[in-house]
């Protein structure tokens, strides 16, 4: 059994450092895609390995899910391999140098800095499970994980959620959305399994949100399914309509940064901590930033698809009707 | 028992090592997609073959997420072969300059 084991640990770990290898070294960007999809199914099976299923079945959604086709969306708006490869230029020596500098000397002598540094840190393989594990009656939830990322470290996550904001913040500032995908000639397979399979995506993400309070799970792996449910429905061709595009999605992009922020302020005004919850009232608490923090990932992963600030499609824009006048 | 259930999902495993080659060598863009597809549909096997073994009921949850999800980079890859990549991006760019 342990041989077996052993056997599977050391297969997966040359896999995985083999397909990092050339799919980095891949000059076909679709190619990379692809290498890049497999990368992350073996990953979310080495973080099983390790017994880290929660990060297992973050980077099932994100790698092998969301990634592939958000990376796919970005090739099509590249054009194709041939047409995006620079053109060579002129380069000083000083230039040509700088790439074998870097890579050659200056990362490995970072690494070796690191190195030395991880053997004169001490060995603390329990790491914070103690002090969560003595903790985790007053978090509200049973699961150390969602204990640690909403309660104990929530402003960890509060954090996170605005860098997402401000990653939409800045695709909407660079461009508009664009829609890469027909409206018409949807094929029939495609509208089948858009009939069953969106349905089960919302199914399968409230069941992942809930089960975030005893297991593994939570608001980002149920926001990053529901987003695979939004891309599956703007692949067969549904558009935000143009009365949603204003008002409703920014507040659904906002709303679990805001949630947070009432949560926190509401916290500091009451006990002067932020984000030190009640503890009769943590668990609730929790499952409402939750929920909202599970709309907001969505709709924050899916408008990063968009690659764009929305436009309404009737109404020309302004620099149209400064053109046509 | 477990440690069949362990020997297959090896099995597997080296039925994706093999799978990467046809990834690798091609020679159309469809061909590797469908490859990484089959990855999919055997990460879910060894999931659920590692998870019996292990006794984690975590790895059925997983399993079916990615059961779920692989379908979305495949439905992706068609949507966008429709529209041809070498194509000039008419559909793209709808602003005259």
């Amino acid at each position: 059994m342990t041989g077996a084991q052993t056997l599977f640990d050391g297969l997966l770990v040359l896999l995985l450092v083999i397909l990092a290898w050339v799919l980095l070294a891949s000059k076909d960007l679709f190619r990379a895609i692809v290498l890049f999809i497999s990368f992350g199914l073996l990953l979310a099976l080495a973080w099983l390995r390790l017994k880290a299923p929660d990060i297992a079945l973050a980077e099932a959604i994100i790698g092998a899910g969301i990634t592939g086709a958000l990376l796919l969306v970005g090739l099509g708006r590249l054009g194709s391999a041939v047409r995006c490869r620079p053109l060579p230029v002129r380069t000083t020596p000083l230039q040509r140098l700088s790439a074998p500098l870097l890579v050659g000397l200056l990362l490995p002598s970072i690494a070796a800095v690191v190195l030395v540094e991880l053997f004169t840190l001490p060995i603390v393989a329990s790491g914070q499970i103690k002090l969560v594990a003595a903790h985790l009656e007053h978090a509200g939830v049973d699961h150390p994980v969602t204990a640690v990322l909403l309660n104990f470290r929530g402003y960890d996550t509060f954090l996170e959620m605005g860098v997402l904001l401000l990653a939409v913040l800045s695709i909407w500032s660079l461009d508009r959305a664009r829609h890469p995908f027909a409206r018409d000639q949807i094929p029939a397979a495609l509208l089948t399994l858009q009939r069953l399979l969106l349905p089960l995506l919302i199914l399968v993400a409230g069941y992942i949100l809930q089960r975030g309070a005893q297991g593994p799970g939570g608001a980002f792996q149920a926001g990053a399914l529901l987003a695979a449910g939004i891309i599956l429905a703007a692949l067969c061709g549904h558009r935000l309509p143009p009365g949603h595009q204003g008002l409703l999605l920014r507040l659904a992009l906002s709303c679990g940064f805001t949630t947070f922020l009432l949560a926190a302020a509401v916290t500091l005004a009451r006990s002067g901590v932020p984000l030190l919850y009640p503890e009769h009232l943590a668990g609730s608490l929790i499952l409402l930033i939750e929920i909202a923090a599970t709309f907001s990932i969505a709709f924050l992963l899916a408008a990063a698809m968009a690659g764009g600030h929305p436009v309404p499609e009737a109404k020309p824009t302004a620099i149209d009707e400064r053109k046509s006048a | 028992m477990t440690s069949l259930s362990l020997i297959v999902a090896l099995i597997l495993l080296l039925t994706i090592a093999l799978g990467l080659i046809r990834v690798l060598r091609g020679p159309t863009p469809t061909d590797r997609m469908l490859a990484a597809q089959l990855f999919g549909t055997t990460a879910v096997a060894i999931l659920l073959l590692l998870g019996f073994a292990t006794h984690s009921p975590v790895m059925t949850d997983v399993a079916l997420v990615f059961a779920l999800l692989t379908a979305v980079a495949a439905v992706t890859f068609v949507r966008r072969a429709e529209v041809d990549p070498m194509a000039p991006e008419q559909d793209v760019d709808d602003v005259p300059d």
